[in-house]
């Protein structure tokens, strides 16, 4: 692993970003707010977001990936259940959720 | 015109819980990054140039796993596709006449989940001349903490417990659940959020790279067309 390599592999990493965000910027260029297709790219954004997610729970990568499956979910539940508890509370749901999963992580 | 206000506004908003959000997972990546054998300034320029997180693990990974260079844009393309139909969502919300193309593609570097979910929440709140310059302020704001944030993880990673790491990089996950389910409003939206997930999970063995794209956009295309008639109560 050269350090040429790496920052061609940035570079190369970026370009791909960035390509589709440049896309989407031309791609809406005719869309407006109160269109049929916003409405569909909204739902199909919240959709892809949400698979991300239980990508991301389920099959991490990454530091993630070093973690049980059952504390990642076990901890995902802990927050959906804070949420909705506690008023909607998103501090609160997102910290204890993630103060328990370093603990659960530590002590198993 | 820029509006300075606004541009305040929109950085007042990022900071609290969307950069802390974002930052702790940035940070984690720094620490991931230093582990990894990459140099301060590769992990710096990774942060300021491609500012997508499930892009940048995958990139760091897919070199660890003697990837080539090909490799990388596909794996990179694929896992940040999603940026793609959030861009087309919000760029004709912050928009306005008296926008440059130019200012439109360089601020479209800055959008993210994070900065999408948090325009999403406020932008019926704000005057559509207003809006793109309360964008930036958010989206820059978050980009430029991210940056700092994985710098700190990289040069603070010897300090910081891996417990600690495996806990901060939870945290953005989490956030980003609970934002999705703050959209459990509409009917459309539910359907998308719920399918989204099942067939993500559902596809993952069958398409492990394009699981995600498949399943949200198969989703979100169920969740229009079902609940298509539905009246939204603002």
């Amino acid at each position: 692993m050269s350090n040429q390599f790496i920052y061609l592999s940035i570079l190369v990493a970026s370009v791909g970003t960035y390509f589709c965000r440049a896309f989407g910027v031309f791609s809406a260029r005719n869309i407006s707010t109160d269109s049929p297709i916003f409405n569909w790219i909204k739902c199909v954004s919240i959709g892809v977001i949400s698979a991300v997610i239980a990508r991301i729970i389920l099959f991490p990568v990454g530091i993630l990936s070093e973690a049980t499956s059952m504390s990642r979910i076990i901890c995902t539940l802990i927050a959906l259940v804070i949420y909705f508890s506690f008023k909607k509370n998103v501090i609160l749901a997102v910290s204890v959720s993630a103060i328990s999963f370093a603990l659960i992580n530590h002590f198993i | 015109m820029f509006s300075s206000q606004s541009f305040k506004d929109g950085v007042k908003h990022a900071i609290g819980v969307p950069a802390l959000g974002l930052g702790s997972s940035m940070f984690a990546f720094g620490a991931f990054l230093h582990s990894a054998g990459f140099d301060i300034f590769q992990s710096f320029l990774s942060t300021f140039f491609t500012f997508a997180l499930p892009g940048q693990f995958v990139m760091a990974e897919t070199i660890l796993a003697g990837g080539t260079l090909l490799n990388v844009f596909l794996a990179v393309l694929l896992t940040n596709g999603r940026l793609y139909p959030m861009t087309v969502n919000i760029t004709p919300i912050i928009r306005n006449n008296n926008i440059p193309k130019w200012k439109q593609y360089l601020s479209a570097h800055f959008i993210a989940v994070t900065s999408w979910f948090n325009m999403f929440a406020v932008h019926r709140e704000i005057n559509q001349e207003d809006k793109f310059d309360y964008f930036v302020g958010l989206g820059g704001f978050l980009w430029a903490n991210s940056v700092l944030c994985t710098v700190a993880g990289y040069l603070f990673s010897n300090i910081v417990s891996h417990e600690i790491l495996v806990g901060m990089v939870f945290i953005n996950p989490m956030y980003f659940l609970i934002m999705t389910v703050s959209n459990l409003k509409e009917k459309k939206l539910i359907c998308s959020i719920l399918a989204g997930a099942i067939l993500s999970i559902l596809l993952n063995d069958l398409f492990p790279g394009w699981s995600v794209l498949i399943a949200g956009v198969t989703a979100g295309t169920a969740g229009y067309f079902l609940f298509k008639e539905e009246v939204i109560n603002e």
